[in-house]
């Protein structure tokens, strides 16, 4: 491990927000201001992929910590730290890049949508008070990325569900406000439950650490608390609190209108980086707070992952709205997720992991296709009324490819190792022996992943191929701004991750080793 | 044993790697929207000569010196123990050179047919791109390098299917209007490349967990590791009674990239693509894959049981390897000969093409699997299923360039418009022939000689398997010679006065097509020398062992299958063009339309599969939208209701009235009193 010189990762946390409530105060609202604010943002924002590419992935330093941290021992809290490793890398790289972009692509897009709400004669808080929202929400993810403890972590959970169901219900559409208020009223039903569950363990241990920040190892207090009786419900609660975050198949209710009804920005924010976060606290929590629970439950885990893939793949053929379409995928990518950690394997964790950043990249992508449309074509988001898009938007017909094909897993994108390391946790988790289990787990696999191909190529011939319906072919027209250049960069990284996927790969190696000691994995 | 030459990762990569900057080029050129059409094309064609030059060069070097192995040091994922190794060996090399080279004059031949198409750029992009993905595959030195060129031939082959994916009717395949069964056996630029992608990505998907089971039980993705350790793995499966499960799952893949049955189905509408990608799909890159992956793995898999001979495993392991050969042999021949007599119906010109190049990959299945239903001839099965793969390369490339033209001078894809142009493109002509002959198996051209060969190996097996490929050889000689006498000599059937215009196409698309003809000729009039080399090869590729003469034998049923290929020919050569038969008189009539439906719908293989997966799926996604709304309907109707009710039931008994609260207070006061009375 290595401590930091300065409080670099507390700076991204919260330098953003600063500055937005700063040019909020000092008056700074012209549109240059808003894009120097939008272009700051994200370079702090992107301070974390640097960190991650120079430290653990050139370094090869295990873990790196920041110097700033808040001793509540003596309220039996524990350490509140902001720390890295291999297991959040993927994470904070993917909030990180997804975050920097799309803060760029906020500007054109919020523009038109503030402009919109305007019009309607609606009055929402302007430019400013967005980014403020914006980075805070940004900025929340990254915390709990980087959090050690579990009340670090909660807190910028709630954080999270509280900037994010604000710019719904300001600046969505359709029923926002009825909608922002589902979406707070069932996320806050999976935080009572994780709060609930978290609450046992923090009390019998005296401390809510899950690292020990100094060492950078994982306080096994936490695993050697009983779980007899009724107490049985602390890890379940946990579980079910991170599943419903999660919106897995059962649970998955509020999803579709949240993320359909979100501004697109922040649909892009919402469906691949806040509720992926919520797989990632299970493979960091369980293992290492309920090893034989969890590992009770693995069998259970993987048939509602392989449910979660299927049904929302399916629901997702049947959309004929863009968003609600990606929602639905968002759905069955968090069955990926949960596949790769509920295997319990070093493989499949990392490919959990791994998974987490390409459904970041491929999903913002998506989304941000989806805002190009809702700008530009008069807020076209029907798919029955698209078809032959690649004709006037051809880049975007390019990168929206990319896009899916990082949910597919088909190379050149960083999906490909997702799935593959998925698979060897299937595999090594089950280790077939005898040709029925082998056929099957191969069945499984088969449909499961057929789904998510089946959709996105048929989504992709609806909107992009086949004779133009909405709208006039302009060949070599279609203006690269920086609205759409963001988008090319997101897809672009898929392919660099892709090629470099050792940077991250080798810290991943290190870290599930101890994730994993208590139930046999790694 | 030959000794490996290890040497640097560059320029042997080269042969791989120079498509890949070439596409590299162009994508940042048509991001930049450049115009001129020359930076695409000639990227496109100097990088993949880039990559024939270092992969002729190499395979020289391996057939004097022994196996070259580049950039093994070269580690990319260490936690996979992925290098970016480069192999070539007796195999791997050949099959470089020959993917290499007919994709170059197929780029050539691009150039000129693509002019001013609107597509351009894109084109040139994912043609280079196909190239440097099937280079790949074919050199990696290890599984998952492998299956990265493979998604990559995937993904381009989806791309270029559907180039022209604003889908205008006279870029479909099929007859617009025509249905079976209620489904429309016409299809579209953009859902054919829709078909290709979801077909093939069944197989790969079985090839991800094949290749996933050998890791966990070798331990490795790298070929030669896993060669050396074959006894290991072999007889760990085959102990599980998983071995040849697991072969056939990884075989999926090689099944479905090359076209077998059931999933044929993709390469024939693939004839939506612009033509030169047909003849990059059949002749050199993507179904190629398929048959190259399993005569990469057949070797290593019989050496792995050969080592095994004298140990207690032998038994299980050659009996699951044999259950394994049995079946894949029996797809081949059944795919050959289900395609071909598809091919004898068809009226389309590319789609007859793709019917035989999906039977014409049987053979070479049948072939190689035939050494695994003996448990030996290992070198023969290989040197008989690559060397056919060989000369399908080049007479299938030839015959597919051929066939751009002659759409392009008829204006429609139907032979039924085509027809006496031997008179104005004499070139032309002689090129369609001389392939064509070859297809035929006509001595004594390259496609003589291989298909002899793999008749050979069937026959050595299992003489049923031999009878089937026999028959499949009468069938092709007759669907090619009607082609080839319809389009060239006979008055066309409809339309005549299109093809006025007719000629020679312009030199840069004649020659690459001349010159492939042509080198069908001289490989099977120097097929001593050639077999020379096929032997050499099979020597120098890994597990192989000894090497064999590739020549053919003059056995009674080499002349039985000459003398039926031969009156074939003959036959319905007269019969069209003397003759002047019109067959399709007859198949108006009972009891032959029922047939000749039942052929033409390519037996109903089509409507079957939509109404069991898409019918089955679109059921389901239906079934699973209502399971959806009703629990919304639960959770965001039932629930509030559930809830306001409560409310009402709670504020009903707050309302004031003392006798209530009295109720309340005795009711509770009993059930805590009972709760501690039984929890005592």
């Amino acid at each position: 491990m290595e401590v930091l010189m300065a409080p670099v990762l507390w700076a991204t946390v919260v330098l953003p927000t600063l500055l937005a409530i700063a040019f909020q105060i000092l008056g700074f609202r012209s549109r240059q201001s808003i894009r120097v604010l939008a272009y700051v943002s994200a370079l702090i924002l992107l301070a974390p992929v640097l960190l991650i590419a120079y430290y653990l992935g050139y370094r090869r330093v295990g873990a790196l910590v920041d110097p700033l941290v808040l001793d509540l021992s003596a309220y039996n809290i524990g350490s509140i730290g902001l720390v890295l490793d291999g297991l959040s890398a993927p994470i904070a790289v993917g909030i990180s890049l997804v975050t920097a972009l799309v803060s760029v692509y906020n500007v054109k897009y919020m523009e038109h949508r503030i402009g919109e709400l305007h019009s309607e004669g609606v009055r929402v808080p302007g430019l400013n008070a967005y980014f403020i929202l914006y980075n805070a929400f940004s900025s929340s993810m990254l915390g709990m990325a980087y959090s050690s403890n579990l009340v670090g972590f909660f807190v910028f959970l709630e954080l999270s569900l509280i900037t994010s169901f604000l710019l719904i219900a300001f600046y969505g559409y359709g029923d926002r406000l009825r909608i922002a208020l589902m979406y707070f009223i069932w996320t806050h039903v999976g935080g009572a439950l994780f709060l609930a569950g978290i609450l046992y363990y923090g009390v019998n241990v005296g401390s809510f650490d899950i690292l020990v920040v100094d060492t950078m190892e994982y306080n096994r207090a936490m695993a050697r608390v009983g779980i007899e009786g009724l107490a049985v419900l602390a890890p379940l609660f946990i579980i079910l609190g991170l599943l419903v975050k999660m919106a897995v198949f059962g649970v998955h209710m509020w999803l579709p209108y949240a993320h359909a009804e979100a501004p697109t920005p922040i649909s892009a924010l919402l469906s691949p980086n806040l509720i992926g976060v919520a797989g990632y606290a299970l493979a960091r929590f369980s293992p290492t707070m309920f090893p034989q629970f969890v590992a009770d439950i693995r069998d259970i885990l993987v048939f509602l992952a392989f449910v979660t893939i299927v049904y929302g793949g399916f629901v997702a053929l049947r959309e004929n709205d863009f968003k609600r379409f990606l929602a639905y995928s968002s759905i069955s990518q968090m069955g990926y997720i949960l596949l790769g950690v509920a295997t319990l394997t070093g493989f499949g964790v990392a490919g959990a992991m791994l998974h987490y950043l390409s459904h970041a990249i491929g999903k913002a992508v998506l989304f941000m296709v989806a805002g190009v449309f809702i700008t530009e074509m008069g807020g076209l988001r029907n798919m029955m009324l698209m078809g032959g898009l690649a004709r006037a938007y051809p880049t975007i017909a390019a990168v929206s490819l990319i896009g899916f094909m990082h949910l597919v897993g088909m190379p050149p994108s960083l999906g490909m190792w997702s799935e593959i390391l998925i698979l060897l946790g299937i595999i090594r988790g089950y280790n077939p022996g005898t040709p029925l289990t082998l056929i099957t787990i191969a069945l499984l696999v088969i449909v499961a992943f057929m789904v998510t191909a089946t959709y996105s190529f048929i989504a992709m011939r609806r909107i992009f191929f086949g004779p133009l319906r909405q709208g006039k072919a302009f060949e070599g027209g279609e203006v690269m701004d920086e609205f759409k250049v963001t988008i090319l960069i997101i897809a672009v990284s898929g392919v660099i991750a892709f090629l470099a996927v050792e940077l991250l790969l080798e810290p991943l190696r290190t870290s599930v080793s101890p994730l994993l000691e208590l139930v046999g994995g790694g | 044993m030959v000794e490996t030459h290890y040497v640097p990762f560059l320029p042997w990569s080269l042969s791989w790697l120079a498509p890949f900057v070439g596409a590299l080029i162009i994508a940042v050129a048509w991001m930049l929207k450049v115009k001129d059409e020359r930076v695409y094309g000639y990227t496109s064609v100097l990088s993949i000569l880039v990559s024939a030059i270092v992969s002729s060069y190499a395979a020289a070097n391996v057939l004097s010196k022994g196996p070259l192995y580049a950039g093994r040091d070269l580690t990319w994922v260490s936690w996979l123990g992925i290098s970016l190794g480069t192999y070539y060996d007796g195999l791997s090399a050949l099959m470089a050179v020959v993917v290499s080279w007919v994709s170059l004059l197929i780029a050539v031949y691009s150039v000129k047919y693509m002019e001013g198409d609107w597509g351009y750029g894109r084109y040139f992009f994912f043609f280079t791109f196909f190239v440097g993905s099937m280079m790949l595959l074919v050199l990696a030195d290890n599984l998952i390098l492998l299956f990265i060129g493979w998604e990559g031939t995937g993904l381009c082959s989806y791309a270029l299917i559907g180039h022209w994916y604003t889908d205008e009717e006279d870029k479909w395949v099929g007859r617009p209007g025509r249905r079976v069964l209620g489904y429309p056996m016409y299809f579209e630029p953009s859902h054919s490349g829709v078909r290709a992608i979801l077909f093939t990505r069944i197989g790969d998907l079985g090839f991800l967990v094949g290749i996933a089971v050998l890791y966990m039980v070798a331990g490795t993705f790298n070929i030669v590791a896993l060669t050396s350790a074959a006894p290991e793995w072999l007889s760990s499966l085959a102990s599980k009674g998983i071995l040849s499960a697991t072969l056939l799952i990884l075989t999926l893949g090689a099944l479905a990239k090359s076209a077998q049955f059931p999933f044929h189905e993709w390469l024939v509408t693939a004839m939506t693509g612009p033509t030169p990608i047909s003849a990059l799909i059949h002749a050199a890159t993507m179904v190629k894959a398929g048959i190259y992956l399993f005569l990469r793995l057949t070797p290593i898999l019989l050496a792995g049981a050969f080592a095994l001979t004298t140990t207690n495993s032998y038994t299980l392991v050659s009996a699951q390897l044999q259950e394994y050969f049995t079946i894949v042999a029996y797809i081949g021949a059944f795919t050959a000969f289900m395609l071909a007599s598809m091919a004898l119906v068809s009226d389309e010109l590319k789609l007859i093409l793709a019917y035989s190049t999906a039977s014409q990959i049987g053979y070479m299945f049948l072939g190689a699997s035939a050494s695994g239903l003996l448990l030996g001839m290992v070198a023969e099965g290989v040197v008989s299923g690559f060397s056919h793969l060989v000369s399908h390369a080049i007479f299938k490339a030839a015959l597919f360039l051929v066939a751009g033209w002659l759409i392009h001078v008829a204006h429609s894809r139907f032979i039924d418009p085509m027809g006496g142009y031997a008179r104005h493109m004499r070139l032309t002509a002689l090129a369609l022939w001389l392939a064509g002959l070859s297809l035929a198996g006509v001595p004594p051209l390259s496609g003589f000689f291989s298909k002899e060969m793999v008749i050979h190996m069937a026959y050595t097996a299992d003489p049923l398997l031999a009878v089937a490929a026999v028959i499949t050889a009468v069938l092709t000689a007759a669907y090619t010679l009607r082609v080839v006498v319809r389009v060239l000599h006979t008055p066309p059937y409809s339309g005549a006065g299109k093809s006025l215009h007719a000629g020679e196409a312009p030199p840069t698309m004649l020659l690459p097509y001349l010159a492939l003809a042509l080198a069908s000729v001289a490989i099977g009039l120097s097929w001593p020398t050639i077999s020379k080399v096929y032997s050499r090869m099979s020597e120098l590729t890994l597990a192989v062992g000894s090497p064999v003469e590739a020549h053919v034998e003059l056995s009674g049923l080499t002349l039985v299958t000459i003398l039926v290929i031969l009156v074939t020919v003959v036959a319905v050569a007269i019969l069209y063009s003397i003759l002047g038969a019109r067959p399709y008189a007859l198949a108006q009539k009972a009891p032959f339309d029922k047939l000749y439906n039942f052929l033409y719908d390519r037996w109903y293989g089509n409507p079957i599969i939509y109404m069991v997966f898409l019918g089955g799926g679109v059921r389901a996604t239906g079934f699973l939208k209502e399971a959806d709304m009703g629990i919304d309907y639960f959770y965001h109707s039932l629930t509030p209701k559930a809830g306001s009710l409560g409310a009402w039931i709670l504020r009903s008994l707050h309302r004031g009235r003392t006798e209530y609260y009295i109720a309340l207070y005795l009711i509770s006061v009993a059930v805590i009193i009972l709760v501690l009375l039984l929890t005592r």
